[in-house]
């Protein structure tokens, strides 16, 4: 008897422990301004003075089980800090930076945490640092929201596009965006927009163009394979977005009219992005391309550092840096020569498209010691988050 | 010519084996070489069973609800043999905890447990029974259970990094891009997601206490009668029937739904087999219907 029982708990620890290889969730999302990074990364999203990776603040202050992020958070001109959530609760939150007082309080954990919930311990009071939440999506926040004229475009997994007041969250309209209704509508992208319409994509093929003012949808078009990054508008004014068919396409942002411009080695995952006539991006096979829309043709013949590359590049005044897989950092010049720029020693694993923030390149790792790097104007590391 | 033919005929009826080496062993040692093979190519065992599910989910009109019954349908033929095998092997060694003979030497050897064990090994000799015939088979499923969680996990892909993860795991002759994401939507549930109905202001996990309900009915239902109090094998059946569903409630309430369809759809192709072997005991269903 004692042997079946210790046999049955060794299956089910076995089964425990294998189905656990599906790993992590997501990899983290990362946003700067000039001074602070906010790092959205599991249970926490940590704001960080990018000169030395110090700790600002963390939120929410003790981790919550239905709260998970791992969307790009987004600063809005009004000093707030909009995050969602992807856990049970779908929230999209709006944080007052200003709130959070100068000494945070220390967290609260384990046992004197429970005491604190039947009320025999004194534990610190939950700081209020929400300016408001939006509770009403059905899913995931996977992109950041646009924010716009004093609104907020949040695409959620849900296939809805929320449009809300910035001021105090509260909704305006809900757009439901599904162009094929066979395929999940799941929105993973931030929206970009170019003054009279917001683009959103959508995991279900298709781009979707909305006014910005009456919010009703004025196109949307189809492509061969699902879009997990956004639509950029380039010099020539016109919209490109790449997608899982390997092809990167040209839209007029007028009409939705579109052609493929370029067919691409592997599945275009990250945004691109827009530098002058110039247009860089990369696939998941690990080719990274750079485009001149005006010639409409490559620039050079498309360079592959080394491993798949998910993260947009960050175009800087003399290269172009690349973080891939493998935690790699290349720098590639404007004749296609690539550069290994930082060589990732701990194997931790490179999605997130950097950042550049007080004179640092910040790089986020997933399966790393350490979930944030701050890189140098040379490539050395100038600090790590946690700090080692 | 004739003598060639009679010749063959024996070999194929009686192969040599090296001396020291039963048929039970070398079973034995091949299960145990599949599991560390499994275990070794875990990637490879994950990336079978997901293409399997979306090169069903291509034939039926990219519907992941069905794709996933039709998958489990397909596991479960698969495994037919081994499941039979694993009935035989269990209905053998019940039957051995009623034999007179067996509960003489439990009793005649209950303080010498070496003694004990050679007393066993020998009936299990002379009856050609393998005492591991019951749970080699069950064995062998395992790593096929255990790599269904990440499997579906992976396949509905509700993260960027498990599409990201499904696009290595795919075939090159699958058109994935084309596929991707895949429709879990099915019936009222998302199969990428744990279910919860909301019913009455509340929200219940109907569907994990299905698999909850169909567990309990299918290892009630193929729990063998047994007439001596103190069968072991009827004892742990008994523990696994309230134990088992247990369990896969809670696994059913956490992880994505589409492994709760998985379960439901095995539980009722396993008492289906059962019924076919004429092994369904309908009378365990009813209360104190195992004691007649």
């Amino acid at each position: 008897m004692r042997r079946k029982l210790v046999f049955v708990s060794i299956m089910l620890f076995a089964a425990v422990i294998l189905s656990g290889c599906v790993g992590a969730v997501n990899w983290p999302s990362l946003a700067a301004d000039e001074q602070t990074a906010y790092l959205a990364n599991g249970q926490f999203v940590y704001a960080l003075n990018s000169s030395d990776g110090t700790e600002r603040w963390h939120y929410p202050l003790q981790a919550d089980s239905k709260l998970t992020f791992y969307s790009t958070p987004v600063v809005t001109q009004e000093g707030l800090v909009i995050i969602g959530s992807s856990g049970i609760n779908h929230s999209l939150i709006a944080v007052n930076p200003q709130k959070f007082p100068d000494t945070l309080p220390a967290p609260v954990g384990g046992v004197q945490r429970f005491f604190c919930s039947i009320g025999l311990a004194i534990c610190p009071q939950p700081l209020e640092v929400e300016e408001w939440i939006f509770s009403e999506a059905k899913d995931s926040w996977v992109a950041g929201p646009l924010a716009l004229d004093g609104k907020l475009f949040a695409p959620n997994a849900d296939g809805n596009l929320y449009v809300l007041d910035l001021k105090d969250g509260r909704l305006l309209e809900k757009i439901t965006l599904d162009g094929d209704s066979n395929r999940p509508n799941r929105l993973w992208a931030q929206p970009t927009t170019d003054g009279e319409r917001v683009f959103v994509t959508s995991l279900d093929h298709s781009v979707y163009a909305i006014d910005i003012e009456t919010h009703k949808i004025i196109w949307h078009e189809g492509l061969g394979g699902a879009i997990p990054g956004g639509v950029i508008l380039a010099s020539d004014g016109m919209l490109y977005a790449g997608s899982l068919s390997k092809q990167l396409e040209r839209f007029d942002p007028a009409t939705g009219a579109h052609e493929p411009v370029l067919d691409t080695k592997g599945w275009i995952w990250g945004t691109p992005v827009a530098e002058g006539d110039n247009l860089y991006f990369s696939d998941v096979d690990g080719y990274f391309y750079s485009y001149n829309t005006k010639e409409q043709k490559l620039n050079w013949e498309p360079v592959q550092p080394d491993s798949a590359i998910t993260a947009s590049p960050l175009a800087q005044s003399d290269n172009v840096l690349l973080a891939t897989e493998s935690g790699n950092v290349y720098a590639v010049d404007n004749t296609g020569k690539v550069v290994l720029w930082y060589d990732e020693p701990r194997e931790g694993k490179a999605y997130t498209t950097p950042v550049s923030s007080d004179g640092h390149v910040l790089i986020a790792y997933l399966e790393s010691d350490y979930f944030l790097l701050a890189l140098n104007e040379e490539g050395r590391q100038a600090w790590t988050f946690p700090s080692q | 010519m004739k003598n060639t033919t009679n010749k063959t005929q024996t070999q194929v009826k009686q192969p040599e084996l090296p001396q020291g080496l039963s048929r039970e062993s070398l079973k034995t040692v091949a299960v145990i070489g599949i599991l560390v093979l499994a275990f070794l190519r875990w990637n490879d065992v994950i990336a079978i069973l997901i293409n399997a599910m979306i090169f069903i989910y291509s034939l039926v009109g990219q519907n992941f609800g069905i794709a996933l019954i039709l998958f489990t349908i397909l596991i479960r033929v698969i495994t037919w043999p081994l499941n039979a095998q694993q009935m035989k092997g269990a209905a053998a060694m019940q039957e051995l905890q009623n034999d007179k003979e067996w509960q003489a030497i439990q009793k005649k050897y209950a303080k010498d447990r070496e003694k004990l064990a050679q007393e066993q090994m020998r009936i299990y000799r002379e009856r050609g029974i393998n005492p591991f015939g019951s749970c080699l088979p069950t064995l062998v499923q395992f790593p096929i259970l255990f790599a269904l969680i990440p499997s579906i996990t992976y396949a509905i892909g509700s993260t960027p990094l498990s599409i990201l993860n499904l696009s290595r795991s795919v075939y090159s002759f699958q058109d994935v891009a084309a596929l991707v994401p895949l429709n879990s939507k099915f019936l009222w549930m998302d199969l990428g997601l744990p279910e919860r109905t909301l019913l009455f202001g509340l929200s219940i996990p109907i569907l994990a206490l299905t698999v909850a309900l169909t567990t309990y009915i299918q290892t009630k239902l193929t729990m063998p009668p047994s007439a001596n109090p103190n069968d072991q094998a009827a004892a742990t059946g008994k523990m696994m029937s309230i134990y088992m569903p247990i369990m896969l409630y809670f696994f059913s309430v956490n992880y994505a739904s589409g492994l709760s369809v998985y379960f439901v759809i095995s539980n009722i192709l396993s008492i289906i087999q059962y019924a076919m072997m004429g092994k369904v005991n309908w009378r365990n269903l009813l209360p104190g219907g195992q004691k007649k």
